[in-house]
C-alpha cells in the first residue's frame, strides 16, 4: 500500500470504510510526520493533535459499528485560520485577533465535519489573508516543501504546503485574489476557486465582500471534487450564497476532453506579463497535450490582465478598509507591515473609485461571458514565474503581482490552478483552467485529463 | 498624490496614529491606493451599473 501520509482523501475514506486501514492508524502516521516537518515548515498555528486522535478514536468504533457517517469518515482536513473552529482560536495569523476564541463551526467546517472529516488545526495564512509571507507576526510565515528556502505562495500557505508536504490529505482555502491558486501553483497541488457563492463563506474572517470564495485544497482532482460535493450548496444565512443545486463535480472524472473547446488566453503570459521560457514551455505543452486527447484549442482575447488587477485592487482595498479602519485607526502598530500597508490603502480611495470599480466589474465580466460564447474552457497561466526565495523580499514583492488569477475574482467564475510541471530548480510550475458559472465538473473534467496525462498528482517534494 | 495631500487624507480617515509612528508606510498606502485607481478605465456604458455581490436565487 501507499505510504500513508500520501493516501489522498478518496482513496484513504475508502480505505477506512473498507477496514484495510484504521482512522487512528492514519492519524498517528501524519501526527507523527508532522511532528518531523513542521518545525522546518510552520504550517500550524494550533496543532489540535489530542483532539483529531479522539475523533479518530469514535470514528473507528462508528465504523466498526457500522454507522458510517458520510464520504470522508475518519480523513483529516487541516484548515486555514481565518475560518472558525468552535473551541479554537481564529487568529487570522495576526496579533489584532490572538485571543479570539470561536464559539462555533465555520460552514464549510461543520460540512466537512457532518461528512465524517477529523480537523487537525489551524494553519498559517498571510496575515488577514493579504499581502505576503512576514516575519513580524505572533507565528513564522510557512515555507515550501519543494524547497524549504522557497515561499509557498499565499495567502493559503500552510494549507497548500501541508497538502503537498504529506501531512493532511485535504485542507481549506480562501481566495480573494489567488489565494488558494497562488500557493496551489507553487506547492504543485490542486487548488479550486469555485464559482462565487456556490461555498458559504459564514464564519470566514472576511477579506472582501464581493471578492472573497471558499474552496478546496488537495493533492488529486478526484479529491478536489470529493471535498467540493461535501462543502458546496446554498446557505441562507450567508447574503452571498447562491442558491444553485451542487452539482455532480465528479461526473465528469475520467470522461477526457474529446470534444471539448479550450480557449488558450495566451495574452496573459506573452503580452501582459511575459512569463519565464519554464512556464512558458509548460503551458504549450498542457495545451498540445489536450490537442492531442481529442480537445479543439484556440486562441482567445480577454482584457488586460493589469485592467482586471486595478479593479480588483480598488474593490479589495475599499471592502478591506470598511473591515479593518477601526482597527488600523487604534492599533495600527498590532498589524505586521506588509498587512498594514496593504490594508491601509482603502483609506485614500473614494466611493467614486469603488463605484466605478464595480461598474467596470460587470462590464469585464461580460467579456468573459463572451469568450464562453465560443469556449467551453478557459486554460491560461497561473504563476508567471516558479516561486522565489524567501529572504528576497524584493523578488517577492516583484513576482508576486506576477499572476492571472485576478480575473476571475473579478467575474466570479471558476478557476482550477495545478502543477504543470517541474522547473530546472525543481519547483512546481503551474496552469489554470476557468470554466463557465457552475460549471466545476467540466473543469475538474479537463483537469483530470490534464493529471492523468502528466501524472502529476503523482510528483511529490522531496522531504521527509 | 502629494505629501499635504496624504496627510491631511490620512488625517480625515482618522489615521493619526499610523502617521506619527509608520509615516513610510502611510506614504506607500496611499500610492497603491491612487496607482490602482489611475490604471482602472471608466466603464464605456453610462448605463452600467455596479455588479451586485450576488443575484441569489438563480445564481450569478
Amino acid at each position: 500500500m501507499t505510504d500513508l501520509h500520501w493516501l489522498g482523501a478518496a482513496e484513504a475514506a475508502r480505505a477506512i470504510a473498507a477496514r484495510e486501514i484504521s482512522p487512528v492508524e492514519l492519524m498517528q502516521a501524519l501526527l507523527d510526520r508532522i511532528g518531523r516537518l513542521d518545525p522546518k515548515l510552520n504550517i500550524f498555528i494550533r496543532l489540535d493533535g489530542e483532539a483529531a486522535l479522539a475523533a479518530a478514536r469514535a470514528a473507528e468504533a462508528e465504523i466498526r459499528a457500522g454507522r458510517p457517517r458520510g464520504p470522508l469518515h475518519g480523513v483529516p482536513v487541516g484548515i486555514k485560520d481565518i475560518f472558525d473552529v468552535a473551541g479554537l482560536p481564529t487568529t487570522c495569523h495576526s496579533k489584532i485577533l490572538i485571543d479570539n476564541i470561536a464559539a462555533a463551526d465555520a460552514v464549510s467546517v461543520a460540512r466537512l465535519r457532518q461528512a465524517g472529516a477529523i480537523v487537525m488545526g489551524k494553519l498559517s495564512t498571510h496575515e488577514f489573508a493579504v499581502s505576503g509571507p512576514s516575519f513580524d507576526l505572533p507565528w513564522p510565515p510557512a515555507r515550501n516543501p519543494w524547497n524549504t528556502d522557497h515561499h509557498p505562495g499565499g495567502s493559503s500557505s500552510g494549507s497548500a504546503s501541508g497538502v503537498a508536504a504529506g501531512l493532511f490529505p485535504m485542507a481549506l482555502g480562501s481566495d480573494t485574489g489567488g489565494s488558494i491558486r497562488t500557493p496551489a501553483s507553487a506547492c504543485g497541488i490542486v487548488g479550486l476557486k469555485p464559482t462565487y457563492g456556490l461555498v458559504s463563506r459564514r464564519g470566514v474572517f472576511p477579506l472582501s465582500f464581493t471578492l472573497d470564495h471558499i474552496g478546496p485544497m488537495t493533492r488529486s482532482v478526484t479529491d478536489n471534487a470529493l471535498m467540493l460535493a461535501v462543502i458546496a450548496g446554498h446557505d441562507p444565512l450567508d447574503p452571498g450564497s447562491a442558491a444553485a443545486a451542487n452539482g455532480h463535480y465528479a461526473a465528469g472524472l475520467g470522461r477526457g476532453v474529446r470534444g471539448l473547446r479550450v480557449g488558450f488566453v495566451r495574452r496573459f503570459h506573452e503580452i501582459d506579463m511575459p512569463a519565464g521560457p519554464e512556464a512558458t514551455a509548460a503551458l504549450e505543452h498542457v495545451a498540445r497535450t489536450l490537442q492531442a486527447e481529442g480537445a479543439e484549442v484556440r486562441n482567445i482575447a480577454l482584457p488586460p490582465l493589469d485592467e482586471f488587477a486595478a479593479v480588483n485592487r480598488v474593490i479589495m482595498s475599499s471592502e478591506a478598509w470598511g473591515i479593518h479602519g477601526p482597527w488600523l485607526r487604534e492599533r495600527p502598530g498590532d498589524y505586521g507591515q506588509l498587512a498594514r500597508r496593504r490594508l491601509m490603502a482603502g483609506a485614500f480611495l473614494g466611493a467614486g473609485d469603488y463605484v466605478q470599480a464595480q461598474r467596470r466589474r460587470r462590464e469585464m465580466i461580460a467579456s468573459v461571458e463572451e469568450a464562453f460564447r465560443e469556449v467551453d474552457v478557459l486554460l491560461c497561466a497561473s504563476s508567471m514565474d516558479p516561486a522565489c526565495r524567501m529572504d528576497k523580499p524584493a523578488e517577492i514583492e516583484r513576482t508576486f503581482p506576477r499572476q492571472a488569477r485576478t480575473p476571475f475574482n473579478v467575474t466570479g467564475h471558476p478557476a482550477l490552478a495545478m502543477m504543470a510541471g517541474l522547473s530546472s530548480g525543481g519547483l512546481p510550475l503551474s496552469v489554470q483552467f476557468v470554466a463557465r458559472n457552475f460549471a466545476e465538473a467540466t473543469l475538474f473534467q479537463v483537469a483530470r485529463a490534464w493529471e492523468q496525462a502528466a501524472g502529476t498528482n503523482r510528483k511529490h517534494p522531496p522531504i521527509g | 498624490m502629494d505629501k499635504a495631500t496624504i496627510e491631511l487624507l490620512a488625517r480625515r480617515a482618522g489615521l493619526e496614529k499610523a502617521l506619527a509612528d509608520f509615516p513610510e508606510d502611510i506614504v506607500i498606502a496611499a500610492t497603491q491606493a491612487s496607482g490602482a485607481a489611475a490604471k482602472m478605465k471608466a466603464p464605456t456604458d453610462p448605463r452600467a451599473e455596479p455588479w451586485p455581490p450576488m443575484r441569489a436565487g438563480d445564481g450569478l
